[in-house]
């Protein structure tokens, strides 16, 4: 796939708060990449950057190869759904709709075609007079969406589209930037501090913090594979454990000692301090001294699908998180499991900047 | 109960507020001068009025007064709301202030400094000087008016609209102008009340020799109130109340009036 | 999305038509006839005259306050729950006077309370003697709760209107008595709308002349006649500009004592 834009070295900051340090990022042609992170991490800023809106203090920004850095945003080829839609509230929803093809000079009959197939694109045929405070936030969402997708950009930048609505709603309208993705066969840069919406649509995740990419990948990879404390953190429900690594494949957690796959080959010496990221729901429980370790069930939730339990480990203080589908009284005592595949070790953070990532580790 | 005492209350309040103005309307149509007793209906000192070149001439100079202080007060203002909105907070602050004295400050002391610096420069009092003297204190209404429109909601549309191709120009008069009506509308009516309510302000800028609705009330009030000024009492409370409910009418809930 | 320049026009006639006149009522105020400085301008308040005018002045413009705000408060409630309010037709209602000119609203007290006025007409048909209505505090303190009294509703209804009726409901459910929901929850959050309905009622009150000329017929004096004559019939700028500063301490003192009560910084208005 080809590259569609670079941002090369890109710093920001406002006043003495830095919020981008040298940041570099690559978005290829017709993906969907998220930039996930949370409030202040810099991704709102990276996207304006993008759409024209702020100028970086350094670095460039290319289009298709081009620098522009310079240009500003309505001579840009790209189109924003704005937080909270910005939708002009004294216009109906076919002049909202209009906007940007009456700028840009169209013909009125092409003008009502076009609004009238944006309309049925986002399921709102027939709303062009209604007015923008007579819609649901779902609608207002839609409309905003129409609004955009309507000047036919080569990359759509959507701030947290889905942030005002409601869970049902939120994951209604997951499927729907998906179809619309792929029927426009255009590029979004999505940005979100919601991890499930982030792994939901992507086709590549930018996880951000305190204005660094912090890991970049596919959702498969984010998810299993987290390259630091932050990030396995910020990504799901997890126990994050400092340990050490013992030899090639084998890493002490605790006092326990766990069969893993790293090694020497991907730079774990032995007798290294490391970061083990080890996920709930892959921690197997089995008969009392029958797992690599023992503890006693202080408290359970039925969370929906599964329970999740906090279990204290025998002979410590430290409480595991579990997930299972099988329901354990709280007090009785069990034996856990984990697959060596499922171990996953991490370098321990060294800059300054990923110390301040207030993680208890 | 306590519904009967709630309407008695407000009817107790309602005469003391009419009960005057209907005083007025009512000798205005007196045959005598008298301002105790209703001896026949007239129309003399109606008459009166529209014969009177001075009370004429006084109306006509309270509403070309009226109407020049308010559009330039709420040029210079809202230019001023979307000029502040660039600056540091800190020099916005020092200006809002300054901005906030001549509405806080006593309408004598306003007048007064003022008239204290058009003698001190030589410039002689008159049309001139009461028509600065308005746009000085109409202008801070406008900017308190304009100024709650102008905020990250107005910064965000207009964004929207740079996003969809506007040039800046476009975008400001198709998207913000519109988002500020309402303020600059409410801002202007403020201006033209203030103006035409006004008699401190005047009275101290105006000079010999010329005269607002406001100046000759209380020039007559120390020599004896003829009835030619209930006559204009009667026109001017027709004419509010026709004005407040074409306001009223024309506004989203009365959302200029609550500003006043 | 606009130019800092745009402000300059503002920026130049704020410094003309504020900023310069302040200073020069600062100036003449520190300086004698002969052009040498001086706190006599200042300190001339506390003569006999002067100290009786500011006396009277806060004392009138103290009880008009007061007698607004008793009427006003529960005036703002009885609109708060009646369909009249919401209708925005009350509120019109009091507004209509504002719009009509304040001199002739002042004027209007004087024909009813003139010697030979509507009043004392009305007192003969009883057979009842004259009353001296006119030249009295009584009639001054009449025509500034007359003046304003809708300056003093406007603000508390609208703060009173904002107070969401679930915190009442909250509190009646908590078992508070009438008493207690009124003097616990709706005073308190109309605090702001009193404090601006009060300084839009105190501080012209305080200061006027023109009421206190209409309708005290030249015998009563408040320190606004006395600095009005300092300038126009003794062409004395300089007491005038003195007393000026005085006047101006006690608005900027109200306006401090007052913002202590009011922690929203007076926006019920707007």
């Amino acid at each position: 796939m080809a590259e569609l834009i670079r941002l090369d070295n890109i710093s920001k900051s406002y006043g003495d708060n830095e919020v981008l340090d040298e940041l570099t990022l690559t978005v290829e042609e017709n993906q969907f990449v998220t930039l996930l992170g949370p409030s202040g991490c810099g991704k709102t800023t990276t996207l304006r950057i993008i759409g024209g809106f702020e100028k970086p203090d350094q670095g460039r920004v290319y289009f298709d190869g081009k620098d522009i850095t310079d240009l500003p945003p309505n001579m840009r080829p790209l189109n924003t759904v704005f937080q909270n839609y910005a939708l002009f509230p004294h216009m109906t929803v076919g002049e909202n709709i209009a906007f940007g093809l009456k700028v840009s000079g169209k013909s009125d009959q092409y003008i009502k075609d076009k609004v009238k197939y944006a309309l049925k694109l986002v399921n709102l045929k027939g709303f062009e007079n209604r007015k923008i405070t007579q819609l649901s936030g779902g609608q207002q969402q839609r409309i905003a969406m129409a609004r955009a997708i309507v000047n036919e950009p080569k990359v759509l930048l959507l701030d947290e589209p889905l942030g005002a609505l409601d869970l049902k709603l939120r994951q209604e309208m997951q499927y729907e930037l998906v179809r619309l993705k792929k029927e426009l066969g255009i590029t979004f840069i999505y940005v979100t501090h919601d991890q499930e919406e982030a792994l939901t649509m992507s086709d590549k995740v930018v996880v951000m913090n305190d204005g660094y990419i912090q890991q970049e990948g596919t959702p498969e990879q984010i998810y299993n594979e987290p390259e630091n404390a932050f990030v396995a953190d910020f990504i799901g429900d997890s126990n994050i454990i400092p340990g050490r690594m013992v030899e090639d494949r084998l890493v002490e957690i605790k006092g326990v000692k766990f069969p893993c796959i790293d090694g020497t080959e991907n730079g774990f010496r032995p007798g290294q301090r490391v970061d083990v990221v080890i996920r709930p729901e892959d921690i197997e429980i089995r008969p009392y001294g029958e797992g690599l370790f023992n503890g006693t069930i202080t408290s359970k939730l039925f969370i929906g699908v599964h329970y999740e339990m906090l279990v204290k480990q025998e002979g410590g203080k430290f409480e595991w998180l579990l997930q299972n589908y099988d329901e354990h009284q709280v007090g009785s005592e069990i034996g856990m499991y984990v697959r060596p595949e499922n171990i996953q070790i991490m370098h321990k953070p060294q800059s300054d900047d990923e110390k301040r990532m207030n993680l208890e580790i | 109960m306590k519904k009967t005492i709630s309407t008695l209350y407000i009817a107790l309040v309602m005469l003391f507020l009419y009960l005057p103005i209907a005083a007025l309307i009512v000798l205005s149509f007196n045959e005598s001068k008298s301002m105790a007793n209703f001896s026949g209906f007239s129309l003399q000192w109606y008459e009166e009025l529209f014969r009177s070149r001075m009370l004429m001439q006084a109306v006509g100079n309270t509403f070309s007064i009226a109407i020049i202080s308010s559009v330039a007060a709420t040029v210079i203002g809202t230019l001023a709301v979307l000029g502040l909105s660039n600056m540091k907070k800190k020099s916005q602050d020092i200006i809002l202030a300054a901005n906030n004295i001549p509405m806080l400050n006593a309408d004598i002391v306003t007048g007064l400094s003022l008239m204290l610096c058009f003698i001190m420069l030589r410039l002689p009092l008159g049309y001139g000087t009461i028509l600065f003297a308005h746009i000085t204190f109409s202008i801070p209404y406008v900017v308190l008016s304009v100024r709650p429109r102008l905020n990250r909601n107005t910064d965000r549309l207009f964004e929207a609209a740079l996003d969809l191709g506007a040039s800046r120009g476009y975008a400001f008069r198709k998207i913000v102008l519109p988002e500020l009506k309402p303020g600059i509308l409410s801002g202007f009516l403020l201006a033209f009340t203030m103006s035409v309510d006004d008699f401190i302000i005047t009275y101290f800028n105006k000079g010999e020799g010329i005269n607002t609705i406001s100046t000759i009330i209380y020039s007559q009030v120390k020599v004896g109130i003829r009835p030619s000024l209930f006559a204009l009492s009667t026109i001017i409370f027709v004419v509010a109340f026709a004005a407040l409910i074409v306001v009223n009418r024309n506004s989203d809930r009365n959302e200029v009036a609550f500003n006043l | 999305m606009a130019s800092r320049k745009w402000a300059s026009p503002f920026i130049i006639w704020i410094i003309a038509g504020t900023v310069i006149p302040i200073l020069s009522i600062f100036y003449y105020g520190f300086t004698t006839r002969d052009g040498g400085f001086t706190f006599d301008n200042v300190t001339a308040v506390f003569t006999h005259d002067h100290m009786q005018a500011l006396g009277l002045s806060l004392g009138l413009a103290f009880a008009s306050t007061i007698v607004c705000l008793i009427i006003a408060f529960p005036m703002a409630m009885i609109l708060r729950d009646s369909k009249f309010g919401k209708e925005g037709f009350m509120i019109f209602v009091f507004i209509l006077p504002m719009w009509m000119n304040f001199l002739l609203r002042t004027m209007a007290w004087q024909v009813l309370l003139e010697r030979a006025g509507v009043i004392n007409s009305i007192l003969a048909i009883f057979g009842l003697p004259p009353q001296q209505l006119m030249n009295t505090p009584g009639a001054i303190i009449l025509g500034m709760v007359y003046d304003f009294l809708p300056f003093m509703i406007l603000p508390i209804y609208n703060t009173v209107c904002k107070i969401d009726s679930n915190l009442i409901e909250a509190a009646y459910d908590l078992g508070a008595s009438k008493m207690t929901v009124y003097a616990r929850v709706i005073i308190p959050l109309t605090v702001p709308g009193i404090v601006s309905g009060i300084t839009m009622v105190f501080i012209p009150a305080l200061t006027t002349f023109v009421i206190s000329n209409m309708l005290g017929g030249g015998k009563i004096n408040l320190i606004g006649n006395i600095i009005e004559q300092e300038f126009t019939v003794n062409s004395n700028w300089y007491l005038g500009s003195g007393l000026s500063l005085v006047m101006m301490i006690f608005i900027i003192a109200s306006m401090l004592i007052l913002n202590k009560f009011d922690k929203t910084g007076g926006q019920a208005l707007i």
